[in-house]
């Protein structure tokens, strides 16, 4: 019967990213060539990372919270801000809107984030005979993220690709991407500094993923209104 | 329909998805890892044959899940074959066990949990003189539970284990569950053991090894041939329905401890020339106790003839280490008999002084009986004259009292080893020495002859936490080794014979394992979560295609096949 949890926690985990796919006007405009080289980019952005980490971090014996050190976490984290600019910017795409490109390059990033950072969890572990509730949560994990990335690349659209934007809603635009893009620093802090529990870290995650998908949601719908 | 349904899984699921999620799921495969909420240790019952007769748990692989009562599932016998029971020994029925394993009733698997004080690691308490009548009480159960296991054959496999913090909420969670009335099974979840183990496999021509060691006597002008010989004889392995915990502290690790303590003292005595007895020591440490003292009877055969002849007699030692102060002579010949008459003055005169209490018991050998009870009989089945040292009062059974499960150091009393030490030592100087029923005392607590209770608590320590079922001893186990080390450091002409177990004994392996506790999910929490992501999934697709194409276009996306119909048709 673990197979079965596994199919389980995989359709969790997997799951929201196809039918985000083939729900929105995704899969009418075809754009999943932009979804998979988001998915290379998020790839070897998540390399340079990892040197990085490796590079500037010191080995740490406990699992106590360094606030240099998590600083520092926080500024290697910011190299997926590049990447996402890189991906949203530089690539050559063929003629989409820029509606549907930065949904398309969200979902092929949050998709490679899932498959590198939870399959080989899930699979490991959540076919073991042990029961735990921790793959259901991480399934979880993985909805938020999925919504997290998309508003991260809705508003570097915003940031990057619009150019006639109302003056007025730029630094809101901006504290937001900085609220996003520092999220995963935010939740490692509540884990660590804080000693939350996984599923509690987990309901902040969903709860600020919705709320900060509201946001710019609502700016990228006012962002739209003086162009057209 | 099927046109919809196929249409639908398209759009749900792309092809390019789902060849990506089968490459990375074979790309994964080779990870095979699994983590368990608990493992322990966990030690088989015993099993071998008798004659072709099958005795002991004949199985090791276990995978079922765990009930902590035999009337849980009420009604529903068949169902307690595919589940482990798991019984505190401290509250078991013995009547209901003894019913149960008699009218040989399937069950998954049994695991009796021990109190930790049934630990060979467990050794806090000192003295272990402290006594409490409930650590008693268990004790019997143990002797019980385990004389009923060892002489039955089980069909599954029963292990034992040790109560712990783990084991011990494990086991109120699934007592809990079983008060419900929810028996543990596939689709109720609960907990799952499993002792991933081989099938047991004989252990082809069991080997047996003796040691023995010499201190010659000082030679008078003639041969040294004719110096009589005193053999004092300890056996040194057990046989428990545990083997990997069968330690024997008493039977016969007291006997082992006492024999090599008397060995040290007297390769004093007899390192100086002037202070050498006028009769050879002869020390020898046999296998094979549990088999009718196989070994014993092996050595005896195997030793020279005339040198047979000259020994004078042997004492044998067994189980001198708990109980009270209260020890027995066991004897073949009457007791009116001219050598056992001096063997018996010569012990009780020391023990007094000892305030000890020694008693002589007479016990026939039946010569077409093949059982052999004591050690000594083995002696005067060949007219060796013989006698056994041991707190039994009784000739015990077969296979009983050889160090089983519950004969381990904390009941063993060191005290009482030391003053059986300085009664077989102090009787057999005098005896060698000609001070018979004089007042001396040769091994002095404060002369350089006196006893060292730390050489004999550790090695009583060492013992106490080394298994030794002879047939599951190598023939160059450390245990032989250390032993015959020590032997070689007192005395001389030491040397191991190793011969194989005769009788019609078949002992298998796989004495332990390490059982893995699984929570596990049900089917049933399986299906219903299933039911909720899917329903989750349904609203979501719902919701994105409402809010980025409309109301609209979600009605059509189920209309249209229909439509489509229509037109066709």
């Amino acid at each position: 019967m673990t197979i079965f949890h596994f199919f389980n926690c995989a359709i969790l985990t997997f799951g929201p990213h196809a039918v985000y796919y083939s729900a929105t006007p995704l899969s009418e405009y075809d754009t999943i060539g932009t979804s998979i080289r988001a998915a290379v980019v998020y790839l070897i952005t998540a390399l340079v990372k990892l040197v990085c980490l490796a590079t500037f971090l010191k080995v740490s014996e406990s699992d106590s919270f360094d606030p240099y050190q998590e600083l520092l976490k926080a500024l290697i984290g910011f190299i997926d801000v590049a990447g996402l600019y890189f991906a949203l910017t530089q690539l050559a795409h063929r003629n989409i809107s820029q509606n549907h490109k930065f949904q398309a390059v969200g979902l092929g990033w949050a998709f490679a984030d899932s498959v590198l950072h939870r399959l080989a969890p899930l699979w490991v572990g959540a076919r073991g005979l042990e029961f735990t509730w921790d793959y259901i949560l991480q399934g979880l994990e993985a909805n938020a993220n999925l919504v997290l990335s998309i508003s991260l690349a809705a508003l570097g659209s915003l940031m990057w690709l619009r150019k006639n934007k109302p003056k007025t809603l730029i630094p809101i635009i901006y504290a937001c991407a900085g609220i996003v893009a520092t999220m995963p620093s935010i939740t490692s802090y509540l884990r660590q500094g804080l000693g939350w529990h996984f599923p509690k870290v987990v309901g902040f995650e969903l709860f600020t993923s919705l709320v900060m998908a509201f946001i710019s949601w609502q700016l990228f719908a006012a962002c739209q209104r003086p162009s057209n | 329909m099927a046109k919809l349904q196929k249409s639908q899984s398209s759009v749900l699921v792309e092809p390019v998805y789902s060849s990506v999620i089968t490459l990375l799921i074979i790309v994964t495969a080779c990870v095979e890892l699994c983590d368990a909420v608990t493992v322990v240790d966990v030690y088989r019952l015993v099993q071998y044959d008798l004659g072709g007769v099958p005795f002991g748990s004949r199985l090791a692989a276990l995978n079922h899940h765990a009930a902590s009562s035999l009337f849980s599932s009420s009604g529903a016998a068949a169902d307690l074959s595919r589940t482990v029971l798991i019984l505190p020994v401290r509250e078991l029925n013995l009547t209901f066990i003894r019913e149960y394993i008699g009218e040989r009733k399937p069950l998954g698997g049994l695991l009796l949990l021990l109190p930790p004080v049934f630990s060979p690691e467990h050794t806090d308490i000192g003295g272990g003189a402290d006594h409490d009548s409930a650590k008693d009480l268990v004790k019997e159960v143990l002797i019980e539970v385990e004389r009923l296991l060892i002489h039955a054959n089980i069909p599954y496999p029963v292990y034992f284990g040790f109560e712990d913090e783990h084991v011990n909420a494990m086991l109120a969670d699934i007592k809990k569950n079983d008060a419900t009335g929810q028996p543990a099974t596939a689709t109720t979840g609960g907990y799952k053991l499993v002792v991933a183990a081989p099938e047991p496999r004989k252990i082809a021509s069991p080997t047996i090894a003796n040691i023995q060691g010499w201190l010659p006597g000082l030679k008078a002008d003639g041969d040294s041939n004719q110096l009589p010989t005193i053999a004092v004889v300890a056996s040194y392995d057990t046989f428990g329905a545990a083997p990997a915990l069968s330690v024997g502290s008493d039977s016969n690790g007291s006997g082992v401890v006492a024999l090599l303590e008397i060995a040290r003292l007297f390769s004093i005595l007899y390192s100086n020339p002037k202070t050498r007895g006028r009769y050879n020591l002869l020390f020898a440490l046999t296998s094979g106790g549990p088999y009718n003292y196989n070994g014993t009877h092996k050595w005896l055969h195997s030793l020279d003839q005339r040198l047979r002849e000259t020994i004078d007699y042997a004492i044998c030692l067994n189980s001198i280490g708990s109980s009270s102060d209260e020890l027995w002579i066991h004897v073949s010949k009457p007791p009116e008999n001219a050598y056992i008459k001096q063997i018996f003055e010569g012990f009780s005169s020391v023990s007094e002084e000892l305030g000890l209490k020694v008693g002589l018991k007479h016990k026939k050998i039946n010569i077409s009986n093949p059982r052999v009870a004591w050690e000594h009989e083995q002696f005067s089945r060949l007219r060796v004259t013989a006698a056994t040292l041991s707190e039994l009062s009784v000739a015990p059974d077969f296979l009983e009292a050889t160090g089983g499960l519950s004969d381990n150091r904390n009941y063993v009393n060191e005290a009482l080893i030391r003053k059986s030490v300085k009664l077989v030592a102090e009787s057999l100087a005098r005896h060698i020495y000609g001070q018979q029923g004089k007042n001396i005392d040769i091994f002095a607590d404060d002369s350089n002859l006196s006893l060292n209770p730390s050489y004999i608590r550790s090695w009583l320590e060492f013992l106490s936490t080394t298994p030794r079922m002879a047939p599951l001893l190598s023939k160059n186990d450390p245990l032989i080794m250390a032993l015959k080390k020590e032997l070689a450091d007192h005395t001389v002409e030491v040397n191991i014979q190793q011969e194989v177990l005769d009788g019609m004994f078949t002992f298998y392996d796989s004495t332990s394992g390490r059982l893995h506790i699984y929570q596990v999910a049900s089917v049933t929490f399986d299906l219903l979560l299933l039911l909720v992501l899917g329903s989750y999934l349904i609203m979501l697709f719902s919701f994105l295609v409402i809010i980025t194409r409309g109301l609209d276009d979600l009605i059509s996306l189920f209309r249209r096949p229909t439509s489509r119909k229509v037109k066709t048709a």
